[in-house]
């Protein structure tokens, strides 16, 4: 960390730290949400020979998505350090107790996301198992409300004091 | 789309499971036994994340000024402490090892056990807001000793072993997975009711 800091501002730091952070959010939420959308309208039958390219079958994005969530979780855990000292108390001071609020409920709704990934790549590692069809498409679909909130939201709180503001 | 095309993965994998025949078995046992870890680990972690949290029982204290962790709970000192982490921490082991014991115990005691947790996380803090309720709005003598989380355990534990004593079997095993989903809303809309007045309502 000191090397880092030797070379660099410290602030300029975590703001390369929170751009890296919402780039590999973006890359999340398109992951998650092409996936969500998969389970919640699926096509009835093959588009035949119209079309020469097949579509990402849903259940290849998985390992993506568990990879990225955990990393993002992780990497959002290091970036809290700064908003608990940096951000939160400005914004207590100016009584925005609402962005407060909402990234409370952020840390809350992540964790969630976070315990249910073992069952969700559980649930994905059969794609075809008509067993779990409906648990693996709610899963995902709840995964799909944590990336979204947590973006959101997170997006709000960089508005107040992160990048480009 | 996604489904049709997949059809063929999943005869490819019928036809491998029938022709590789004694160790696929052995490898479905262990994917069983890593299905109902994950399903049991998803259930546990949300019960126990929110369960430590409206206790603030933290498996250690950050304190980010000065980059110092200590073990449990540790009041504010130079800096505003933090406990999140350390909630998720003791939420991770407890549910590995509760996720642990349900590879190992039969599936009917399992779904019981489940019923039986799940009906008591709910139960726990109803018991304790209706002792509270009791306390200020009902009580005609000095029912202050009431007002306590191991006191409101009595009747959330009797409820609780109510409950699983007469859900039939066949529901319990048809809703076990849909736990996975009550448990983790259910947390949050009791931890998002916790931010209400701090937050919302100032």
């Amino acid at each position: 960390m000191s090397i880092i800091l030797s070379v660099m501002r410290e602030d300029t730091f975590w703001r390369i730290l929170l751009f890296v952070h919402f780039l590999l959010a973006v890359g999340l939420l398109a992951a998650v949400t092409l996936q969500a959308v998969a389970v919640l309208m699926p096509a009835r039958q093959m588009a035949g020979n119209f079309i020469d390219r097949s579509p990402v079958p849903a259940a290849s994005y998985t390992p993506l998505i568990v990879v990225l969530y955990v990393f993002q979780a992780l990497m959002g855990a290091w970036i809290y350090v700064k908003y608990r000292t940096y951000v939160r108390i400005p914004m207590e001071e100016l009584r925005y107790f609402w962005t407060v609020g909402s990234f409370e409920v952020k840390e809350h709704v992540v964790t969630m996301g976070l315990g249910l990934l073992p069952a969700y790549w559980y649930f994905w590692r059969q794609p075809q198992s008509a067993e779990h069809a409906e648990v693996r498409k709610w899963v995902t679909v709840f995964l799909a409300f944590c990336v979204w909130y947590a973006f959101i939201v997170g997006h709000v709180a960089n508005d107040f004091r992160g990048v480009g503001s | 789309m996604t489904q049709t095309l997949d059809v063929g993965e999943g005869f490819s994998q019928l036809d491998s499971s029938r022709a590789t025949g004694a160790p696929t078995s052995a490898t479905q046992t262990k994917a069983s036994k890593f299905g109902t870890f994950a399903i049991t680990f998803g259930i546990a972690f949300p019960l126990l994340y929110t369960a430590f949290e409206r206790l603030n029982w933290p498996l250690f204290t950050y304190h980010p000024v000065l980059g110092n962790v200590d073990f449990w709970r540790q009041p504010a000192g130079v800096g505003p402490p933090m406990f999140w982490y350390g909630w998720i921490v003791l939420a991770a082991i407890s549910a590995f090892v509760v996720g642990g014991i349900a590879t190992i115990i039969p599936g009917h005691w399992l779904r019981r056990a489940t019923v039986f947790c799940c009906a008591l996380a709910a139960l726990w803090p109803a018991a304790l807001a209706a002792l509270r309720i009791f306390i200020t709005d009902w009580a005609t003598f000095d029912a202050d000793f009431l007002n306590s989380v191991w006191v409101a355990a009595v009747p959330a534990f009797v409820g609780a072993a109510v409950i699983t004593y007469y859900v039939p079997s066949r529901l319990a095993e048809r809703v076990w997975t849909s736990w996975l989903l009550i448990a983790p809303i259910g947390g949050l809309v009791v931890l998002g009711y916790s931010l209400l007045q701090p937050w919302f309502l100032r």
